[in-house]
């Protein structure tokens, strides 16, 4: 990701992102072998990772580069429509969230990130399975960046070493553990 | 010109050559050197050093790229060994992709492979329940295949043989069905387990669910330390190979053994092409093989040859040795090679909901991988519409709780929640299946391999009985975890592909009568009898327990029988 980083520096270089035309913030910036990545595509998805896994006392999503992660795992080990489907799915997101607030999501709020985000959540009280209000493709790509953001999460290097703790070796194994209150006794 | 041929042929001549260095053909290997024969170990595969070549074995799970996942397009350049469960980032290395060996399914049949020296010992299962009595009578009995020519007693000081060197764990569980060996201490069964073991032995007569014998050091002897081994350390990360020597592998032990007795010569990137009979003889006198990196081929030459390449790969090169003698294959007088190919039956597994409980779960990974129920079906006598049975898998498992739903701090904070959820249990089948003629393995008359060999065509399928015995595992398991008190039971039947269960088994079975089998009960050739068939390709039936220990026994029995008659001068 070296690249990206450089045609990041570049662009505060050039000037404020602010002044930068939008026409050029839709160019390619990062290749993947399988597509390429605009720089609001890749905003966008940290965007929702951050919001998913946020920063809080603990490393979030960006400090984790979880957004890396997705990008990462969708070109490497997802099938072409289920790439095909992500891209179009991430469409009708920036068409959601327009409708929601009218600006794109990395203009919203975090309140209005959460909002949007949690339209895709079973709440407390739901039954079954989450309402199908959105199209196959939206909720792929929904799908796809809130499980790839948990599984480059609860698979990160900070998640093994500091809250669940992975060890390696020794294992060990008791048979009878015992518990109380859900809990280790 | 003449004299350098002579020393050329004397140094590519041994006492033994032992074709394989896997499950069977790293015992036939140590068992022959420890016997003093000097012996060629022949690999088509490259080698796997002990712990130098396990490049995974100490790799967090955040070291792996996509985190075991495997890459898209190499899951769609090989959709046969990637329906391998075992096919992930860690262990892929250590198998055959797709194209390197091509074969031929007449009916879909998944041919998973490891080509290295220790071959699938590097990442079996572990499992390792003895036959019995129940199994080796089971044709002769039930009228299918042929009688067995040896019985329990024949093989039961082999099994104690290998098992104490190998080590096994497991408890005397004082099972005929499932006969006891010679344990190292078994791992317990977890809470949920062991009730339902309980539960079933009050509720149905003759139905036991015990703690999964398996082949690991749960407390070393001194034999295993001998080795180089030392304890498992309970990581269950046992297919990337592992460098404590926890578990058996042909690499941790059998194969560094042979070669530590300065008798074995490891010879890889050896494909065999096939077993050189001479007429005049009348006996086999040495191994045709391709190198796989410069595709000369060279000849080897030995007193006796151990045939333990994997039981298709086995079938192949018998099938492949044709000669006047043997026009149809190495000792296919009866024209039953390749034939009664059988496989075992995994096709259906159960799951439930366990309530209750909570004060209990387990800490650490059981590497037994939880509880067996050894076959209960028409043991004692028929009394099914199907003939024979199944074992079963059984485990429970209770993790922590995590809600997958929402996002943001509280949806972050509770996934390093360390509250226990529900149990489960589940279960998984395993079938025996029964050899059939109709069940075969040939040469395909036009497709070659990459050396030139003939491809393997292969055509194994299922067939009413398996079907049958499908229906009856669902309903059987379903009924015990219904009466267990086991909540939102579901079963689920697949459709995986014979060879998946990774048990393939025939073809050059064992036999008391030549003009139907291929072995005697030595697992001699019948007609070229310094050749021995000593893995699964050896085999008569199936029985439902995984085989591989039953490879092991039978190839030390039969280097011993091997070197007693050479030591007659009888081959």
């Amino acid at each position: 990701m070296d690249r990206r980083s450089a045609l990041r520096n570049l662009a505060l270089v050039i000037g404020s992102a602010a002044l930068l035309p939008r026409c050029t913030m839709k160019m390619p910036v990062t290749h993947y072998s399988h597509f390429d990545v605009t720089m609001d595509q890749e905003s966008l998805v940290a965007d929702m990772a951050e919001t998913i896994i946020p920063k809080t006392a603990t490393p979030g999503a960006r400090d984790l580069n979880l957004d890396q992660f997705v990008w990462l795992m969708l070109n490497d080990c997802s099938k072409k429509a289920d790439q095909q489907a992500f891209f179009k799915g991430m469409g009708e997101f920036n068409d959601l969230t327009q409708k929601l607030y009218s600006k794109r999501f990395s203009e919203c709020s975090k309140d209005q990130k959460l909002a949007v985000l949690n339209t895709f959540e079973k709440k407390p009280g739901d039954k079954d399975k989450k309402d199908n209000k959105y199209s196959k493709d939206l909720q792929a790509f929904y799908g796809t960046v809130k499980g790839l953001t948990v599984f480059g999460y609860t698979e990160s290097k900070y998640f093994m070493t500091k809250e669940i703790v992975y060890e390696l070796v020794p294992g060990r194994y008791n048979a009878m553990y015992p518990v109380k209150n859900n809990v280790k006794a | 010109m003449s004299n350098l041929n002579i020393d050329s042929v004397k140094e590519r001549t041994f006492d033994a050559i032992v074709i394989g260095s896997g499950m069977s053909g790293g015992w036939a290997a140590k068992e022959l050197t420890d016997k003093g024969l000097k012996t060629l170990i022949l690999e088509r595969g490259r080698d796997v050093k002990h712990i130098k070549d396990y490049p995974t074995t100490n790799l967090y799970p955040w070291e792996f790229k996509h985190r075991g996942e495997m890459p898209m397009d190499v899951q769609e350049a090989n959709p046969i060994v990637n329906r391998c469960y075992a096919f992930k980032e860690d262990a892929a290395h250590f198998f055959v992709k797709d194209n390197e060996h091509p074969y031929v399914q007449e009916k879909p049949f998944d041919w998973i492979r490891g080509y290295q020296v220790g071959g699938k010992s590097l990442m079996w299962a572990r499992q390792t329940q003895r036959w019995s009595d129940f199994d080796f009578e089971g044709p002769a009995r039930d009228g299918f295949a042929v009688d067995w020519p040896i019985r329990y007693k024949d093989i039961a000081p082999w099994y104690s043989h290998v098992e104490l060197f190998a080590g096994i764990s497991g408890n005397k569980d004082g099972l005929a069905e499932l006969p006891d060996g010679e344990f190292l201490p078994g791992y317990p069964l977890n809470a949920v387990e062991e009730y339902f073991s309980k539960h079933v032995a009050v509720t149905y007569k003759n139905r036991h669910v015990i703690s999964a014998r398996c082949a690991h050091l749960s407390k070393p002897n001194q034999i295993h330390l001998d080795q180089g081994r030392s304890q498992c350390q309970e990581r269950t990360l046992c297919q990337r190979g592992c460098p404590f020597g926890g578990y058996f592998s042909a690499n941790a032990s059998t194969i560094p053994w042979a070669l530590k007795s300065g008798k074995a010569t490891l010879r890889p990137f050896s494909v065999v092409e096939s077993i050189i009979y001479d007429e005049k003889k009348g006996k086999a006198v040495g191994v045709r093989i391709i190198d796989s990196n410069t595709k000369q081929t060279t000849e080897y030459y030995a007193r006796i040859i151990f045939v333990n390449a994997a039981a298709l790969n086995t079938n192949l090169i018998l099938l492949n040795s044709k000669s006047n003698r043997f026009p149809n294959g190495l000792g296919n007088d009866s024209g039953v090679l390749g034939k009664y190919f059988a496989f075992h039956n995994y096709s259906a597994h159960i799951g439930a909901e366990v309530e209750g409980f909570t004060e209990w779960a387990t800490d650490g990974r059981n590497p037994a991988g939880g509880g067996y129920i050894p076959r209960f079906r028409n043991v004692y006598k028929q009394e099914t519409d199907f003939l024979r049975g199944y074992a079963c898998g059984l485990g429970a498992y209770r993790g922590y709780q995590h809600s997958h739903d929402g996002v943001g701090e509280d949806f972050k904070a509770g996934l390093s929640k360390k509250e226990y959820g529900s149990w489960y249990a589940y279960s998984h089948m395993m079938g025996e299946t029964i050899p059939k003629e109709t069940n075969f393995v040939a040469l395909d008359a036009t497709k070659k391999d990459a050396w030139g060999i003939p491809q393997l065509k292969i055509s194994v399928d299922y067939d009413d009985n398996d079907a049958k015995m499908q229906k009856d595992y669902v309903e059987q398991l379903t009924e015990m975890f219904t009466s267990a008190g086991f909540k939102n039971i579901k079963a689920e039947t697949n459709h995986q592909a014979p060879g998946l269960d990774i048990h393939e088994m025939g073809g050059a079975r064992m036999g008391n009568d030549p003009k139907t089998s291929i072995l005697n009960k030595w697992n001699q050739v019948h007609a070229c009898q310094n050749v021995f068939v000593t893995d699964g390709a050896s085999m008569t039936s199936t029985s439902c327990q995984n085989p591989s220990l039953t490879y092991m026994a039978f190839t030390a029995r039969a280097v011993d029988h091997a070197i007693s008659e050479m030591n007659k001068g009888n081959i």
